[in-house]
């Protein structure tokens, strides 16, 4: 393909600018994103006591099924609650009070809190990945961030086009630095594209569906679009009560049931995750119990039935589900790395550290290809850039490490006194992140580079201490015990430690040595 | 300059994207309700690539006229078509 020089001129410049506006929200989405991959190894890592605990049985969920029910009539309407199982071994209940706020409740706490219990770390990992932590309008920051990631990469694609296949396995390392760092970002990009295409497409999808659902619907759909919503989306059908009263099946039938069906429909190890029950103790209540399918790239099915009789009304599983189904479930699936086993996952954290690297590396070629060779003072606009790709990126290590730290002291303070963990963990990333950008701010980018480099090393290393300490799950423990999600975690910390602090010598290395008209440097001509 | 066309890909290219996907979504065999999560799913790529590909415009007078003429001649095709209901 022949494409006039004047043109990829533009595709290089919207190249540039949609990737340096982005760029700093998708390093946050995907260094927090490539740690959302463990969401559930995090919150029993949080809690001081769950490691050590027996899973809960059916009976136990039951117990607090019906118990919830009890207390609280709003729940009747609409409940959902997660089966005792491998991923969440105590069951969580959760409801909409009269003014729509979600409420959880637990076996060690009925009367039900609006935070989730022990999930303020995963929480605020995740709101980091989705919403970079700022409420409501930063969910469709995110997403018009997906949008210019996608035009990002299509403008990149075509810029790259001419000479992708002969410059693919071209990695020149020499004198010429800003080859060498191009080098790399084409070859990243061009190799993990498949991968960005995806978090860009589903990205989108998740953050701004029901916004572009509000816009398309009169566009493309006649106005039908909300009518239809529920037969897309769930599974049971949606059933009004008809105020007679009678007694709901129990959790254990409901269970056995719903492996039963599908089991007919040729899923050999469907496994029920989590339920939702509406119109409960009335004639007309319907239970509706999502699974995992092994081997789907999809794997969430779900089973709906007559909560009282059990009866199947409906099904969406792998295989026979129908195409609104299959997408969401495959979307959600492939964004979440939730198919396959654990190897899939740990790809998935590498590929988000890898992700966040290729953004980290657009922010330094752009530096580096507007350096002035002949002169040690650099441009106001390349030291502020490097400044603040220091102190945003390398400030967010340090920040979700601190968070991490602070979640162990604040759950072992949450024993011994009444404080608020969750608000506490928040308190210290954010004001953690801000100082570091302000420190970044104040001092040259090498040095800052540094100090925030190592800074970042010491404060991850805490992370497997604090673990230790507060909880005695030392490393060694956690493997002899073969709880392996612990040990990850904190294995994971101390070759991060390992990796922050290969880059801050990287980087005194480069002061000392390298070229000294660059803001790198740190030489005196 | 640069910027007069995409801001063509991001405007009139919505309504190109949002009818172009509506045809091939409506055009389907089958109720349309069955493409519904697919059709919004593959929106995004169409509309990111037509916000990339206006630059191939010569000039930003060019994007907007075409990119428009386009997006509201793929509506009305797929508008009447759904109102003769030869499409559903």
């Amino acid at each position: 393909m022949k494409i006039k020089s004047a043109t990829l001129r533009t595709f290089t410049t919207l190249h540039t600018w949609v990737g340096l506006v982005a760029g700093f929200a998708l390093f946050v989405a995907f260094y927090a994103g490539a740690i959302t991959v463990f969401h559930h190894e995090l919150q029993v890592w949080q809690s001081p006591h769950a490691a050590g605990r027996p899973q809960q049985s059916l009976a136990d969920a039951q117990r607090l099924l019906d118990e919830t029910l009890q207390r609280h009539p709003q729940a009747r309407k609409h409940v959902g609650m997660l089966f005792p199982g491998g991923e969440s071994p105590h069951s969580v209940i959760y409801w909409q009070d009269e003014k729509g706020t979600w409420l959880y409740a637990t076996l060690d706490d009925l009367r039900g809190s609006e935070k989730p219990p022990q999930a303020a770390l995963s929480e605020l990992v995740n709101a980091l990945h989705f919403s970079l932590g700022i409420p409501v309008a930063g969910t469709y920051l995110m997403g018009i961030v997906s949008l210019l990631y996608g035009v990002a990469l299509f403008s990149g694609l075509v810029i790259h086009l001419p000479k992708l296949v002969q410059d693919l396995f071209a990695l020149r390392p020499g004198r010429n630095l800003k080859r060498f760092w191009q080098d790399a970002h084409n070859v990243i990009g061009v190799l993990s594209l498949p991968m960005h295409i995806m978090f860009a497409v589903t990205g989108a999808l998740l953050c701004l569906f029901f916004v572009t659902m509000i816009a398309l619907n009169p566009l493309v759909y006649r106005g039908q679009l909300m009518a239809a919503l529920p037969a897309a989306l769930d599974t049971a059908p949606t059933v009004a009560a008809a105020n007679v009263a009678e007694p709901a099946g129990k959790l254990a039938m409901w269970h056995t049931r719903s492996v039963q069906a599908a089991l007919q429909k040729g899923q050999l190890a469907f496994e029920p995750a989590y339920l939702k029950l509406a119109n409960a103790g009335d004639r007309n209540a319907v239970v509706e119990v999502t699974g995992q399918s092994p081997g789907a790239l999809g794997p969430l099915g779900a089973v709906a039935m007559n909560a009282n009789t059990g009866e199947v009304l409906a099904t969406q599983l792998p295989g026979t589900r129908d195409a609104n189904h299959a997408t969401i479930a495959s979307a959600y699936a492939l964004h979440f790395g939730e198919y396959g086993n654990a190897w899939v996952k740990a790809l998935y954290f590498l590929m988000g550290l890898g992700g966040a690297f290729l953004f980290y590396s657009g922010n330094l070629l752009w530096v580096e290809s507007r350096r002035k060779r002949r002169q040690q003072e650099q441009g106001r606009a390349q030291v502020n850039l490097a400044r603040a790709t220091v102190g945003v990126c390398i400030g967010l290590c340090v920040a979700v490490s601190a968070a991490f730290v602070a979640a162990q002291l604040f759950e072992w303070l949450a024993q011994r006194r009444d404080i608020d963990v969750a608000t506490g963990i928040g308190w210290v990333c954010f004001v953690g992140w801000g100082l570091c950008a302000l420190w970044a701010a104040q001092r040259a980018p090498v040095r800052g580079a540094q100090d925030l480099l190592w800074a970042a090393a010491v404060v991850t290393l805490l992370v497997p201490v604090a673990h230790g300490l507060a909880t005695g799950w030392w490393l060694w423990r956690s493997a002899a015990a073969g709880q392996w999600g612990l040990f990850c975690i904190d294995a994971g910390a101390v070759a991060l430690a390992i990796g922050f602090v290969a880059l801050a010598r990287a980087t005194a290395r480069r002061a000392r040595l390298g070229e000294p008209n660059s803001v790198w440097s740190e030489r005196s001509p | 300059m640069m910027w007069s066309r995409a801001l063509a890909g991001v405007i009139p290219g919505f309504f190109l994207s949002a009818a172009l996907m509506g045809l091939v979504c409506w055009s389907l065999p089958g109720p349309w309700q069955a493409t519904l999560v697919p059709g919004i799913l593959g929106f995004f790529p169409a509309w990111m690539i037509v916000i990339g590909a206006s630059l191939f415009f010569a000039t930003g007078v060019r994007a907007w006229v075409w990119l428009s003429a386009s997006a509201i001649a793929a509506t009305g095709a797929l508008w009447a078509l759904q109102a003769l209901q030869w499409i559903s």
